[in-house]
């Protein structure tokens, strides 16, 4: 089936702006809070997002540090600190920061607590500044 | 942390949550009009898309051949609705808009306006205030294919498209009674609605082209042009005869524009049967879960099965089945939250027969958690009940069920020693049915929603109303 060019230049616009992220992302808050207004709830969102964007105040993540160290805790079992390579690109994946067939660099050094929240944030920016 | 190790477990809440509150639809209007215009900034439109929480007002096309009565039914709707008319005369009448003064020589001078024209002021209108906030109803456009094409092209959708059809003969001869009142410019007929205050008959006028060969002539290219306009629209079009009395069209109309089509919401059914004792739940709900997969939640059946099972809440049960009273609230509840805490049941859905029985069971089940996303009521005629159960009978022999109207046994032999279960005789089952009817008003105005079904039909009529009360969204009530 040919797409037309009408559908091709939406498909572009959606990549472009990062739609469906941001649905996703909407979508999941909602769920995740249930306000008793879910319309208020979702302008209250939006506008945040839009003055983190133009001022560049931390955006509203949806994990926040506390977060990040608690999953690294959860697989640290026997707290030593690091996490094994594995691991790291395992979460990485389950967090939606990263795709399957990227290829992460094992440089060989052990992921400690440090690199691993640097990473997130790092990756968590990258996504956010395209909205 | 893998996910196919631990699959994800969703709190039931938040299935809950996204039914009540639309979240589906709610995400898919926005994406929809994001895609539609397509702005450079996102989110300022999604936050001013939100403010202007528009999604559910009426967005309807009234189309057909003269004389059907079209505006007619559009002005009832539109007063029923709230929402404001928009035909071909009062766009171009409309003095506030340039675009408006062009068309109107134009339309004095032929009648009509090219589509062009039509389409930009239709774009004009609908982008005021009352169109945005109270919907709007379009009578009479799109006339053909291409004014269809290019008010789609602009991003405005209906969202229920109604096509009235009477044969053309009817139409003819309708046409020559149609009158006219000058004043409010509504429009009276002289057989079928003639006004009753003898004022307005005096000034009612006759309008001009309504001869049988210039109705013939429009009934012509009506029908040459219909065809092509239908097309556009195939899931939201529903076509209504107009032959019949205005009043039924109107209430036809009136029930369709207020239903919801079918959404890809993700939707688990959560159903509870309601009905006198006989009324066919057990049947009903053994065939949901057959088809759709529910789990069958009979509360009857977790009693039994909790006492045979010797589990502990079956070991609190049992006196109470020994003495033949009715099981406590509280241990009920608790044998039921068991069950359908448990995952299958959270993810697949249930159907829910034999409870609540009376209000406080029913608020205990709000409290507890468990709304039904579908209520059912069964409704049987007593004499339907009584002869559907009193008849029951038991081979001893074979364990074979019998009914000596439905199904009656193929032998004298077997006949002679048929059993009676001593619950099927008629005394207790007028108890149980009374019951049933003394609690059955309050139930029905707690569930406001539910759906009442006549159950004194055969068992495969009743599972298909149940069917389409289950997959097509709930009706939505004008506030």
């Amino acid at each position: 089936m040919e797409t037309s060019n009408r559908e091709l230049q939406a498909a572009e616009y959606l990549e472009r702006h990062q739609i469906k992220e941001l649905l996703s992302y909407l979508t999941s808050a909602l769920l995740f809070f249930r306000p008793e207004k879910p319309r208020e709830y979702l302008v209250s969102l939006l506008e945040r997002l839009r003055i983190a964007k133009v001022t560049g105040v931390a955006f509203p993540f949806f994990m926040d540090n506390s977060n990040i160290v608690a999953m690294f805790e959860m697989m640290d079992s026997s707290g030593r600190g690091t996490i094994s390579f594995v691991q790291y690109k395992e979460a990485l994946k389950t967090l939606g920061l990263c795709t399957e067939d990227e290829d992460l660099k094992d440089d060989g050094h052990i992921i400690t607590l440090d690199k691993f929240k640097e990473e997130v944030n790092k990756r968590m920016k990258e996504i956010w500044s395209a909205f | 942390m893998d996910l196919a190790t631990a699959p994800h477990r969703i709190p039931p809440e938040m299935p809950q949550y996204g039914e009540e509150n639309h979240i589906f639809e709610l995400m898919q209007n926005m994406l929809e009009q994001l895609l539609i215009h397509q702005p450079e900034d996102p989110i300022p439109f999604m936050i001013q898309h939100l403010h202007k929480d528009n999604d559910n007002v009426p967005r309807i096309v009234i189309l057909g051949p003269p004389a059907s009565g079209k505006t007619t039914i559009a002005m009832w709707l539109c007063k029923h609705l709230n929402s404001s008319l928009l035909t071909l005369e009062n766009l171009v009448l409309n003095e506030f808009s340039f675009t408006a003064t062009k068309a109107k020589r134009l339309y004095l001078q032929r009648k009509t306006i090219p589509s062009a024209l039509l389409v930009q002021l239709i774009q004009e209108r609908l982008a005021e205030e009352d169109c945005v906030k109270r919907g709007w109803i379009l009578d009479g456009i799109p006339e053909t294919r291409e004014q269809a094409l290019r008010i789609q092209t602009l991003g405005i959708t209906p969202r229920h498209v109604i096509v009235l059809s009477a044969p053309d003969t009817v139409l003819i001869e309708r046409n020559l009674g149609k009158r006219i009142d000058p004043q409010t410019g509504e429009i009276y007929h002289t057989t079928f609605d003639w006004p009753p205050e003898s004022e307005i008959q005096n000034r009612l006028m006759v309008p001009e082209d309504i001869s049988e060969l210039e109705t013939a002539q429009k009934l012509l290219e009506y029908h040459r042009n219909i065809v092509r306009v239908i097309p556009s629209y195939p899931k939201i079009l529903k076509v209504i005869s107009a032959d019949q009395p205005c009043v039924d069209v109107f209430y036809q109309a009136l029930t369709y524009v207020q239903s919801n089509h079918r959404t890809n919401a993700p939707f688990t059914p959560r159903v509870l049967l309601l009905g006198p004792v006989g009324s066919g739940k057990s049947l009903q709900a053994a065939l949901l879960a057959q088809k759709y997969r529910l789990v069958n939640v009979c509360c009857g059946q977790l009693l039994k099965e909790a006492v045979a099972d010797r589990t502990t809440f079956g070991e609190l049960i049992q006196p109470f089945f020994e003495k033949e009273m009715a099981v406590p609230d509280s241990l009920l509840m608790k044998v039921l939250s068991q069950r359908l805490d448990q995952q299958d049941c959270i993810q697949k859905g249930w159907v829910l027969h034999g409870v609540p029985r009376d209000l406080d069971q029913a608020h205990l089940l709000n409290s507890l958690g468990y709304n039904p996303n579908r209520v059912f009521f069964l409704n049987v005629p007593f004499d339907s009940i009584m002869e559907r159960l009193t008849l029951r009978r038991i081979d001893p022999v074979t364990g074979e069920r019998y009914h000596l109207m439905y199904k009656p046994p193929p032998t004298m032999e077997i006949q002679a020693r048929l059993l009676q279960n001593p619950k099927d005789a008629e005394e207790q089952v007028k108890l149980k049915m009374d019951l049933f009817y003394r609690h059955s008003a309050d139930l029905e105005q707690l569930y406001g929603s539910a759906i009442t079904l006549n159950g004194d039909q055969d068992p495969y009529t009743v599972f298909e109303y149940i069917e389409s009360g289950i997959i097509n969204p709930l009706p939505k009530k004008i506030p």
